[in-house]
């Protein structure tokens, strides 16, 4: 019953793990106090706000962070069972010193887990998170006596956040969209607001299923074939599928082409910002199409490392009017600043409903490039040596390196980026080159390179 | 943190009680969930469990712990609110539900809460499934269901309303209405505000309200209604020219009566008044009380050809025996009235209208009505005693008292009472503390105070020879 709480469960950007096994209400009660504690007296605050995913676990989970909250003297607006973007939004709305969503957003449903934002949806930074974690492992809460115990406040997140959608979003042509909730939290959110700002909605997977026996919760192409034929049956404007949670959103265009967030995400900095001057972010991993396609048109794109917690922190820096994460995850800044995947869709529905072509149309107007993807095995206790060294000398030996997250190397014709795996003991090469002659080239080269220094790391020991 | 648990019981007279973030914590509401929720799991494949609080700071706490630990085993969560305990007790009979949980201290302090537990018909939990369930509790062997089995939680607000037409559909509305009764209505800042004032107005009356917002630091009164806090009542009474007061405890299962002339009525006498009214009505039948109640219950309900079974000190019990024996009612002399048509449990929302009901029937003042209730004096006071001489005293009294002239009647309920020619005396030992609680009842003052005396001075003398 009382096993010890795996450190592992804590990592980058959420907490997760498998429920009943590396998770529990005991273990989220604590999470709750260090949380509550940590808001207290790191944060000066008062208040959190938290909801939870669809998931059969989640309203278990939820409750017992909030009796740990609570008994430190924090108050609690709980938002109940909802999609990410509705308890975001709330959360946003009531001003929150944090925010707290439980969730294992794309994971099969066994998996739970929870993520923190700040109030203005700025996601809360791995130091921050490791504090908590801390707190957490060394058991050191501060329990408040009983006439300071935090207050639970039930709040509604489904009226203000719907509202705001329909303020914002007013159709001029009926469009024809397939919508794919995969059964888990969209189906709380999106089918309602879709209908409510007008669009034609053909529903797959839209009933509440916390399960996912319908389709897994990762929304990767794969996944998506239930979409993609319903789109061609009833000759969609465009499809979409959200993930588990509703943070990363899939765009299907037309002809039933499965979009990658840089596709997805030219088109919207083509066509879909109000303003032609201003930021717009990406990671070190985003296509290069994403600079060639938008730079031209007057942005400015600024290149951070991997990680929504950055993108979202950046975004509110620079004031930025898009940020592109290349594992799925937009924000549009107009909007809000964290990344609910509802704006997505509709942001591609508005540009469909000003400009008179084809969603299809538009994503070929920017070329694909070949893509290649490797991972290297490397010891965890030598892989950021490795990746270190690689820095210094790269950098000496190539003029454009990038090593902000990794080492990045651009070329005229291509690049590459080698980064550690911050779970694994993996090294991985992601490589982007205009011909797949070239991407081989480029590729194995630094795959070459990236392999003698491991070996000399390991020679070295 | 530190666990204070040492003690092998949980469960209290009524329910787990503690005080806030020491003894009674979120851990501990957490595992009492799911020892709760493991030994409802034994029987009912999906339990449904409703769950409701009082008014105290703490309560959302506590509730999102509990809630927790039922979910984690597999039940179902109806959250029905800030409610009074019969309020909760009725919407479990009523809906339907497997078990009710309540949180709540009562009428203890602020910095108290606790966890009250009920049956699906709404009674309170008998010791034997306390004792089941507190057994999983340090077993720590919780059924925990897996990722897909989880229980839902979700919330209904129509407890309250349930309720007062509930309590409505049991009394004689349209005669109540036409009394017009002016009440002042004292509910402590307690759950009773959700329904109280509520209730009178349905019934047409005007209602004067003291302390009616739930507030949990109790910033009106102490929550318990005794004389010394509910002297803003009965001077509220007299000077508004009220037909009557009422003040509630915490979670408005007690109701305590003031008459028009701002004159506290202890609730024996309450309790006698109420069981003259309906063993008329019934013609007799049986009623049931702890053998804590003074005589004056007795005579008004033989007056009316029914009789008295009594108990030991507790209400769970109380409604226990009353269910065994098809009673027609019964109550405790602390304002706790349990009446037995509507629920099996102590109800002060039913005790108003009853109230009303009465004084619409009888159209005379409450006082009036009271001074007709037979009289006794009645005297507590405490006789110190090691626990482990405790059980050796009470036998060596019987003895010594077996063949003593004075004593015509040895009733061993619930300690030793000894019945004598006009008066009682009980001698309880408390559960908690190295005493005996000492009750006496006679006609006059003065035999009481003798009665005492003489006790005290015998299980002194007895206690010197153990």
């Amino acid at each position: 019953m009382k096993q010890p709480i795996s450190k592992l469960i804590f990592r980058a950007y959420d907490i997760r793990g498998l429920y009943n096994k590396d998770i529990s209400p005991e273990i989220f009660y604590k999470i709750g106090l260090a949380a509550g504690t940590y808001v207290k007296h790191t944060m000066q605050g008062k208040q959190i706000s938290v909801g939870g995913d669809i998931r059969q676990s989640s309203q278990s989970l939820a409750h017992a962070f909030i009796a740990g909250v609570t008994a430190t003297g924090v108050h609690i607006h709980h938002t109940g069972t909802t999609s990410f973007g509705q308890t975001l939004f709330t959360g946003g709305k009531l001003k929150a010193d944090l925010i707290a969503f439980v969730t294992a957003s794309h994971l099969p449903p066994e998996w739970n887990g929870i993520k923190f934002y700040y109030g203005d949806g700025v996601g809360f930074p791995e130091e921050n998170l490791m504090a908590i974690r801390d707190l957490v492992l060394r058991d050191s809460f501060e329990l408040t006596s009983w006439d300071h115990i935090g207050q639970v406040t039930p709040v509604d997140a489904k009226k203000g956040y719907k509202e705001f959608f329909t303020s914002q979003f007013k159709f001029k042509k009926k469009l024809t969209v397939a919508l794919d909730c995969g059964g888990a939290s969209m189906t709380l959110s999106a089918p309602e607001i879709f209908t409510s700002v007008g669009l034609h909605m053909i529903p797959v997977y839209c009933d509440p299923d916390p399960s996912f026996s319908k389709r897994p919760s990762d929304p990767k192409p794969k996944n998506l074939t239930t979409l993609v034929s319903a789109m061609k049956d009833n000759a969609c404007d465009f499809g979409v599928a959200f993930d588990g949670d509703g943070d990363r959103a899939v765009i299907v265009d037309n002809t039933g082409q499965i979009l990658s967030a840089d596709q997805t995400g030219i088109v919207i900095g083509r066509y879909g910002l109000k303003k032609n001057k201003g930021t717009i972010i990406v990671n070190v991993e985003c296509s290069k199409s994403v600079k060639e396609q938008l730079e031209p048109l007057g942005y400015q794109i600024k290149q951070i490392q991997v990680g929504h917690t950055f993108l979202t922190l950046e975004a509110k820096q620079t004031k930025a009017l898009l940020g592109i994460e290349s594992s799925g995850h937009l924000i549009i800044p107009e909007y809000f600043l964290f990344d609910d995947a509802l704006v997505v869709p509709l942001k591609i529905a508005q540009i469909l409903d000003n400009i008179k072509r084809p969603l299809h149309d538009l994503v070929m107007e920017s070329p694909s490039y070949p893509t290649r993807k490797e991972e290297l095995e490397c010891a965890d206790d030598i892989k950021f040596d490795v990746i270190e060294r690689l820095k210094q000398d790269l950098s000496k030996e190539f003029e454009q390196v990038n090593t902000m997250d990794g080492v990045r190397i651009d070329f005229k014709e291509g690049w590459v980026l080698i980064r550690a795996s911050n779970t694994s003991p993996i090294i991985r090469l992601t490589a982007e080159a205009d011909t797949t002659a070239i991407l081989q080239d480029l590729s194995t080269r630094f795959m070459k390179k990236t392999q003698e220094m491991i070996q000399q790391k390991k020679t070295a020991l | 943190m530190k666990e204070y648990i040492a003690m092998t019981r949980l469960f209290g007279t009524n329910g787990i009680r503690g005080v806030v973030n020491q003894d009674m914590n979120s851990t501990l509401a957490l595992e009492m969930g799911q020892a709760w929720g493991t030994y409802l799991k034994k029987t009912i494949p999906r339990p449904k469990c409703a769950i409701g609080t009082d008014a105290r700071l703490s309560n959302q706490m506590l509730k999102s712990a509990i809630t927790a630990g039922f979910l984690s085993t597999g039940c179902d969560v109806i959250d029905v609110g800030l409610v009074p305990t019969p309020t909760l007790q009725y919407t479990v009979k009523e809906k339907q539900f497997d078990a009710g949980i309540i949180i709540t201290a009562s009428h203890n302090p602020p910095q108290f809460n606790g966890i009250k537990g009920t049956a699906d018909d709404g009674t309170e939990l008998t010791k034997n499934v306390e004792e089941a369930i507190e057994q999983i509790y340090f077993s720590k062997l919780f059924a925990l269901s897996d990722w897909n089995d989880v229980g839902s939680y979700s919330t209904w607000d129509g407890a309250i309303e349930l309720y007062i037409k509930g309590v409505l559909s049991r009394v004689d509305v349209t005669s109540i209405k036409k009394q017009q009764s002016h009440v002042v209505l004292d509910c402590g800042n307690g759950a009773g505000s959700l329904v109280a004032p509520l209730l009178l107005k349905k019934l047409g009356c005007v209602v004067t309200e003291l302390n009616c917002e739930p507030d949990g630091t109790f910033p009106g009164r102490h929550s318990e209604p005794v004389p010394e806090n509910l002297t803003l009542l009965m001077k509220k009474v007299s000077e508004t020219h009220a037909s009557f007061g009422v003040g509630l405890d915490g979670d408005a299962d007690r109701a305590i009566f003031v008459d028009e002339n701002g004159s506290y009525i202890w609730g024996d006498k309450s309790l006698s008044l109420v069981g003259k009214y309906i063993t008329q009505k019934t013609k007799g039948g049986i009623t049931v009380t702890p053998v804590t109640t003074s005589t004056c219950f007795e005579d008004v309900v033989r007056q009316n050809k029914g009789s008295v079974v009594y108990t030991k000190v507790g209400s769970p019990i109380v409604a226990g025996v009353m269910k065994k024996n098809h009673a027609v009612f019964g109550g405790e002399e602390n304002g706790g009235l349990i009446f037995p048509k509507f629920q099996f449990c102590r109800d002060s929302a039913m005790a108003l209208a009853t109230l009303l009901e009465i004084l619409a029937t009888e159209k005379r003042p409450l006082s009036e009505l009271i001074a007709e209730i037979p009289s006794y004096e009645m005297l507590k006071t405490k006789i110190a005693c090691p626990n482990e001489k405790k059980e050796r005293i009470v036998n060596q009294l019987v003895e010594e008292m077996k063949n003593h002239q004075e004593i015509t009647d040895i009733d061993r309920t619930d300690g030793l009472k000894l019945y004598m020619k006009d008066g009682w005396v009980l001698m309880r030992p408390s559960g908690t503390e190295p005493i005996f609680r000492v009750y006496v009842e006679a006609k006059e003052k003065h035999q009481a105070e003798r009665v005492a005396l003489f006790y005290k001075n015998l299980v002194e003398s007895l206690m010197q020879r153990a």
